[in-house]
């Protein structure tokens, strides 16, 4: 097979792997547009913000804030610290993806979030390729522009129970990503059960964004010193 | 579009960029030491996890226990290793159930 039909198929699977993200971000971006629609948001602002943005909880924080009568310098601020996050998740995914072209890396770089580091670095490592990548973020990218666009134009446009009930979409990824790993390694549940409880308590003594990066690095070191990740026993 | 919104879009672009672009510049020159690869390798059990814990439970503020059923059906399915898109299908269809009954 060609260079290029490998990398079409690459692109597919990246695509395929994204399909949950649909079921979150859809919902997420209505539900967004809807809080920037009361906050006196334009649907062409609107829309912009996610597709310049793409960082769903710094643009609710942000058109939540606006609603409130904050000044431009501290929701810049804020998106700032709820996105600094992604320095970590981003030198995961590049870490990663191995050996890729300067360009295509930062490219690449615009489309990490949250659900695309998740799926991308519990993806087998084979499969890791920087066209696959880009096949999760187009798939996470139109999804989140859709949804924002449909509550944009149309604020009812969920009925409420469905609204509600995909409320869960997001953490059920997550935790589908999550829990297959831990079978067959307990030292790894524990990490992950270790990581919940210290986040938890974080979260009452700061923002949640700052005791996300806390409790993630902080857990991931001590990981270290007692999980076995397998192939790597160096 | 109002100019003061085109600023705040763009600055909010701007500093949302910049963390995810810096690692993209300089990761592929790094070399790791393996006890560094293990603690990178380890991050996304430990992000999501956080990710996860605690906020699911508040994914219905008024009541818990949409965040706990859903979770524990998806975490079940994805224990018996059925694919994500199950997973969170089934989250989804046991927190409907829940809101209708």
């Amino acid at each position: 097979m060609s260079a290029h039909k490998n990398r079409k198929k690459e692109y597919f699977d990246g695509e395929r792997a994204a399909l949950p993200v649909i079921l979150g971000f859809v919902p997420v971006g209505i539900a967004y547009a809807v809080m920037a629609h009361d906050a006196g948001f334009s649907a062409l602002e609107t829309v912009l913000m996610s597709l310049l943005v793409f960082a769903g909880a710094s643009q609710m924080m942000a058109v939540g804030m606006y609603a409130q009568g904050a000044g431009l310098v501290a929701m810049i601020t804020a998106a700032f610290i709820i996105n600094l996050r992604h320095v970590i998740m981003s030198t995961c995914v590049f870490n990663r993806m191995g050996s890729t072209p300067l360009a295509l890396r930062i490219i690449s770089s615009a489309g990490v979030t949250d659900e695309t580091f998740a799926i991308f670095t519990t993806s087998d490592e084979k499969r890791c390729t920087p066209a696959f990548f880009l096949g999760l973020v187009s798939v996470a990218y139109l999804s989140w522009a859709m949804g924002s666009l449909i509550g944009a134009l149309a604020s009812e446009a969920l009925p409420a129970l469905v609204s509600a009930s995909l409320g869960i979409a997001m953490y059920a990824m997550f935790i589908g990503l999550l829990v297959p790993s831990l079978r067959g390694n307990g030292r790894l549940a524990l990490l992950v059960v270790i990581t919940a409880c210290v986040n938890t308590a974080l979260s009452q003594v700061m923002t949640s964004s700052w005791a996300l990066i806390v409790s993630t690095l902080v857990c991931a070191f001590a990981g270290v010193f007692f999980v076995d990740l397998g192939e790597d026993a160096a | 579009m109002r100019s003061e919104i085109l600023v705040l879009i763009i600055g909010m672009g701007l500093v949302t960029f910049i963390p995810r672009l810096l690692p993209s510049l300089f990761i592929e020159k790094m070399r790791f030491p393996a006890r560094f690869e293990k603690f990178l390798r380890l991050i996304p059990y430990t992000a999501m996890a956080a990710l996860v814990f605690p906020s699911v439970f508040a994914v219905d503020s008024a009541n818990i226990w949409i965040g706990i059923a859903g979770g524990a059906a998806a975490a079940l399915l994805a224990w018996l290793r059925l694919p994500v898109m199950v997973s969170v299908i089934a989250a989804i269809a046991v927190d409907m159930l829940i809101y209708i009954l």
